[in-house]
This record gives C-alpha cells, structure tokens and sequence, in this order.
C-alpha cells in the first residue's frame, strides 16, 4: 500500500505543477483569449533558468552559480516575463492564429537554442545534479515527494487565490471584454493592447515558474523536456477542464494527466505479454478517444465558464 | 456526471491497487519492468527492440526464470517524454515493486528517470541505448544505472593504447567542438597518461570552416611530435593538409570517422604512410549467432538494427544478476551485476539452454562468465561496457585492417586507467 502511495504524491507533484502552466493559459486563453501555442517555451526559459542559477559550478559550463534555491525560482519568473514581454511586444497584435503561428515557432526557436547552446545548458546531454530543496532532510523517497507536494499545494494555493482576486477584479473584467469584443472594449476607452500584454505577460510567468518547479523536483533538464506535446497537453487540460474557469484548469490538469498516466497502467494489465510492443500505439489511440469523449459530453468543459450577470441587471 | 466521475475513479484506482496485493501475498512471478519509446519518433526502431526484450524474457522463463519463479515482464510505453517515461519507471518501481528495470532509448528520457527514481530509491537499470556520458559519470545513479552498449570510451582509450604502442609521446590533439569530439578528447585525456604518452596541446575546431590555419599553427606551436584528429571526413581533409604543408609529423592518429576513402583521396594517400585509425570492431562469435538465429526463427525477420542485440544483453544480464542475488532488493542486484562476468567463471552464453546451465552453476555456488549477443559482457567501475576495437591504416592510398584489439585486452585497458 505504500507503495500506491508514494506513487500518488508523486503524480500529484505533476499534475500540480501541470496546473500551473494550465494556470497560466488560463489566464492568456480562458480569460483573455490569447492563442499562445508556445506554452513550451516559457516553461523551458522558466527550468533552465532555474536549472542554470542553482546548479553548482562545472568548469565546462558558463552560468551554474550555485545560488540559492529561491533565487532560481524568483529568477525563473523574471526571466520567462521579461521573454514574454519582449516576446509579445513583437507579436501582442497579432490575431488568433497568427499569435499561435509566431508563439510556435518561438517555442521551437527556444527548444532549439538550449539543444545546440552546450555552454550554457549542456546542449543534448541536458543539465544533471540539480539541487532538490531540502532533499537531504528526508531518507526515503517517499518523504521528499510528501514536502513537496506540500509546497506545490501551497504554491498553487496562493496562485489560485491570487488569481481569482484580479480576475473578479475590473482588471479582469477587461481582460473578457477584450476577449468577447476587442472593438467595444476600445470604444469603451479601454487600451487592449496593453492589457492583451499584460495577460500574456502574467501567464507566461506562471509558465515559466512551473518549469523552475518542475526540474527542482526531477533534478534533471534536458532540451527533450520540451518537446511540442507538452503545449498540446496542457491545452488540452484547459479545454477539457473548462476555459475561462481556474477550478476547471486545474481539474483538467489532473484529468488529462490520470488519462495519460492510467491509460498506460491498464494497457500493461490488459494487453497479453506477446502483443506489449504493439500496446504503445493502442495507449495513444486510448488517450484520443477519451479527450473526444469529454469533449462530445462536455463540450465546455468539465467546469465550464460561471456566467456573470451584473448586479444591477435587475434594475 | 459526478457519479460517473466517482466510478471511473473507483475503477481506475482498483486497477491501480490490485497489484500491490497479489504482490504481498506470493512472491512468484518475479517482475521486471521495462520503458521503451513504443510510440513517438523513436517507436519504428523500438519495436525491435521490445521484441528483442520479450525474447530474452521468454529465454529466462524456458530456461528456469529466476529463484525457481516464472518472470513477468511489465513493459509500460515513454513515447519518447521524459514527464510519460518519468511516470511509467515511478509506477513500475513503486506499485508494481519491481527491484530492476530496462530502459530507456533517448537520453532525454533516462536521464530524468536516473535522477529522481533509479538513484532515490535504489533500484537497477540497465539501458540498451543512452550514450550520454554524466549519467553514469556524475554519481546522480549511485551505481545503480548500467548500459550494455559500447560508450565512446572505448574508441578513446584504444586510441591512447594504439599511441602508446607505436611510441607516439608528444601529440597534440585537435578535435571537432561537439558533444563526440569532447567526449573522446575527454577520455584521450584522461588514458593518455596512464599509458605512458602526453598531450601537449588540445585544440577544439568548428566544423565547415573553410580554412584551419589558426588551429593547427596553435597546435604547431606546442611541438608536437604527432598529431590524434578527432573530428568528420571534410574538414579533417583541410586540416590535415595544413597540418603536413606547416610542418606537422607525418605520424597521424585519427577517429572511426575517418576510415573512408574520400579522406584518403583527398589528403592524398602518399602522405598518409605512418596514419593509423580506430573503429569498433564487429563482435562475433558463436553466442551471438546463437542470438540471431533464435530471433529470426520466433519473429521472421532478421535481428538487425540499433539496440537490438544490445536491449537482449540487458534483460539476460538482469536475468542473471537477480539470480545471483542473495535477495531481490535494489542493492543486491546491484552488486550481483557486477558478477555477472567474472575472471574464472564458466562461460555462459545466449539462449534458454545456456542460461539453465548458468542458472545451475549459480546454484552450486561457481562463478560465471556471461557473453551475450554482443560478445563478453563485464561493466567497468561506471556501468559501462566495452568492446574489441580495430586498428586500421594506410597502405599506398587503401585503407587495411592493422590488428583487432580484442575485448580481453580492452578491459585490462580499462582496469588500467580506471585504476
């Protein structure tokens, strides 16, 4: 039994940090409706910044300063925002589907740069020894997951709390405007470029700060960390979970994951020993049918967008 | 909704839970775990490989399984993403309590498994196919990661011997700025000594300049006696030409690369009289024809392909080691690797009539030697393999195979410089 357990806290370390980029496009996509197709890349800048500040000193690799482990963090976030902010003072105009166009490519462009810059991140043989907070502290591996659920429930706590404050805020009452009708809410005297910015910005950091999380609990980055599939995963938890909503977020984090990570359980019990190389390629087929399915019965989502009706709409 | 969420859960979890308790209750059959990339962009070359595992597998159980108990082979799927591969190994090692595992392909996936699942909490993995060299270098795998596939030490360190043996004592090194050309000038470095040679000056060039005056006039500048160029065919060509027209020795040490004929022709074979060079050598021998044979016969096809005959070595090896083992724990199976081939033991070899065989010299307390379907298998102090390398040179403008530096002499190599 414990060891159905440990193996529990440790999926749950994932989908919480899973949820936090789902978090973050919430915020782009949900409430602001930014296409970002290049979740991957914030989440990268957001680890191998991280990975860089903390990692003791290599002498074959520039960076690693072996900074504390909140610094990292902190500097994870800083890094991801101003690539974001950069990043989307470039693109912040574009519509729809030129923004996940160039966000795309800029994902991969990032993806490649920490393939081939071995200076800095160690190029396709990846960054290793990457201090895990407090992981001397626990004997087993069970112990050093449990603290770090802890820390991640507590991160996604206050993330969560924070976030539906600004979006229950007139901020955030700007933000569906914009999304809902761009044109009106300029009319209305509103600067939707700015706001799309700030949302981008916001998001993005959030992205990146999942990534820091992320390698602080593996203790190892690699550029195959950040390989497409991971934006399309966390989309699809926002869209399976419901847009526009962060319980949904959230919930879609853990769904998409568990059918992920179960589909996989179920074809090793299901599937005979001699078909096990074949299983591969009916887990996938598995994992479509089912994000299909919810989308069929639950077509916003799991938990979709609460409607907001003024207060004074009765008068 | 809610309840149909409610059951799926149940039934998810009941899934999930079952195995820990037929686990508890019988120790048969003995589990191994596996993660492959069946699927994603590594999946058209896996399937091979998992096939290749199912067969060493079934060679186990034919041939007496381990302790007496049949083995299970749970064999979970990466698609070739290190947070899916992560996953898979957590579940394989924590619920379904398996003590070893294979796996897996893509560097990018085992390192990560390495980090936060095989080093934590103890338990071995031994890879067919990652090549990058911290894994079991920087000590994150605490001895517990082994591969059964030649790493470019072996290239290295043949290399620093062939050097030594021609009495080459002052060589500078040029090498091509890749993760290939550090490795091995890393390696270089490190035997050279060892062996009783001396490189006085390395360095690192770009490859697809259109001239490399710059490197070899610093690399003139050392003195050096002879030159070692590890890099690829078309630049080598330039450099080694510039090498020669400044003044460089004619006694040149170059890479597996190099051993084709349009290097040759393009430096011109006359100046090439006192070049050698370095290859792996094909493994050969009965037990790995043995291998091949009985591949072909269960799946039709022929057993060629990456990782292949390698991804059988590391299921045999595991069947063997757990054998060997006093209990089926992470740690003892650790150590058990290790004796899996020892100095004086009786030779085992490939196939469920070999591997009974071992399994009754393990019995009666005799030593054995394993070689697998890729020759004699012993890990050095790093978990890693070598193999029988080749020494190749120039005579009048052909290339010719100087001598086979055979696996026994490698590892006295390497016992030589790991020390």
């Amino acid at each position: 039994m414990i060891g159905v357990f440990s193996y529990l806290v440790f999926f749950a370390c994932i989908v919480l940090v899973l949820g936090i980029m789902a978090l973050g496009l919430n915020l782009q996509w949900g409430y602001t409706g930014l296409f970002n197709a290049g979740v991957v890349g914030f989440y990268a800048i957001g680890a191998y910044t991280h990975a860089i500040l903390i990692t003791a000193p290599r002498p074959e690799l520039i960076g690693n300063l072996g900074l504390p482990w909140i610094v990292g963090i902190l500097g994870a976030m800083a890094a991801s925002a101003f690539a974001a902010w950069v990043i989307g003072l470039a693109t912040i105009r574009l519509r729809d589907d030129y923004l996940a166009i160039a966000t795309f490519g800029i994902a991969t462009t990032i993806q490649l740069v920490t393939l081939n810059w071995d200076g800095l991140t160690g190029g396709a043989q990846g960054l290793s020894a990457i201090p895990r907070p407090l992981v001397g502290w626990f004997e087993t591996p069970l112990g050093f997951s449990l603290w770090y659920l802890g820390l991640l429930v507590a991160v996604v706590g206050v993330l969560y709390w924070a976030l539906e404050r600004i979006l229950n805020s007139p901020w955030g009452r700007v933000l569906k405007a914009i999304r809902e009708d761009e044109t009106a809410a300029i009319a209305l005297g509103k600067s939707a470029r700015s706001f799309r910015l700030q949302a981008f910005v916001l998001g993005s950091t959030l992205m990146g700060l999942a990534g820091a999380l992320y390698v602080s609990f593996i203790g190892f980055v690699s550029p195959f960390d950040f390989l497409p599939i991971l934006t399309f995963q966390v989309w699809a938890m926002v869209i399976v979970g419901g847009s526009g909503n962060n319980k949904g977020a959230l919930l879609g984090a853990l769904t998409v994951w568990a059918i992920w990570a179960s589909s996989g359980v179920l074809i090793s019990k299901l599937v005979p020993p001699a078909y096990a190389a074949q299983g591969g390629a009916i887990q996938v087929i598995l994992i479509g049918l089912l994000l299909v399915a919810s989308l069929l019965f639950r077509p916003r989502g799991l938990i979709g967008e609460v409607p907001v009706v003024s207060r004074r709409a009765d008068d | 909704m809610k309840r149909w969420i409610a059951i799926s859960a149940a039934m998810a979890l009941s899934v999930m839970l079952a195995p820990a308790d037929a686990a508890a209750q019988a120790n048969c059959p003995v589990k191994i775990g596996g993660v492959l990339p069946l699927t994603g962009s590594m999946g058209p070359i896996t399937k091979k490989i998992a096939e290749s595992a199912q067969l060493a597998v079934e060679h186990i159980n034919q041939g007496g399984g381990i302790k007496g108990c049949q083995v299970q082979f749970i064999l979970r799927d990466d698609q070739g993403q290190p947070t899916v591969g992560v996953d898979a190994a957590k579940y394989l090692v924590e619920v379904e309590r398996v003590p070893a595992f294979t796996g897996t392909i893509s560097s990018g996936v085992t390192g990560p498994i390495i980090a936060s699942i095989t080093g934590p909490s103890k338990v071995v993995q031994i890879s067919c196919c990652s090549t990058a060299t911290p894994f079991t270098v920087d000590g994150r795998s605490q001895g517990y990661f082994f591969r059964t596939l030649p790493t470019s030490k072996t290239q290295a360190v043949a290399t620093a011997h062939e050097m030594a043996r021609r009495g080459l004592k002052k060589t500078a090194l040029i090498y091509v700025n890749t993760d290939f050309g550090q490795d091995m000038s890393r390696f270089i470095k490190l035997a050279t000594p060892k062996l009783g040679g001396e490189i006085v000056v390395e360095v690192p060039y770009n490859d697809n300049q259109p001239s490399y005056r710059a490197e070899v006039t610093k690399a003139l500048a050392a003195k050096p006696e002879s030159l070692l160029l590890i890099g690829f065919p078309k630049d080598a060509v330039t450099i080694v030409r510039e090498w020669l027209s400044l003044g460089g020795s004619q006694k040149i040490a170059l890479n597996n690369s190099m051993r084709v004929k349009d290097f040759v022709d393009g430096v011109g074979g006359r100046f090439l009289n006192e070049a050698f060079g370095m290859d792996n050598a094909q493994v050969a021998g009965p037990t790995v024809d043995a291998f091949n044979k009985s591949f072909e016969e269960k799946y039709k096809y022929d057993s060629k392909g990456p990782g292949v005959h390698t991804q059988y070595d590391a299921m045999m090896v595991l069947g063997l080691a757990m054998n060997i083992a006093k209990d089926l724990t992470g740690p003892s199976i650790k150590d058990a690797v290790r004796q899996v081939h020892t100095a004086g033991g009786a030779t085992v070899g490939t196939g469920p009539d070999e591997f009974k065989k071992a399994v009754e010299l393990i019995k009666a307390g005799k030593l054995i030697k394993y070689h697998g379907a890729t020759g004699p298998i012993e890990f050095d102090a790093n978990g890693d393999v070598t193999g029988p390398a080749l020494v190749w040179k120039i005579v009048n403008g052909e290339i010719v195979t100087d001598h086979v530096i055979s696996i026994d002499e490698m590892q006295a190599l390497f016992k030589k410089i790991d020390g």
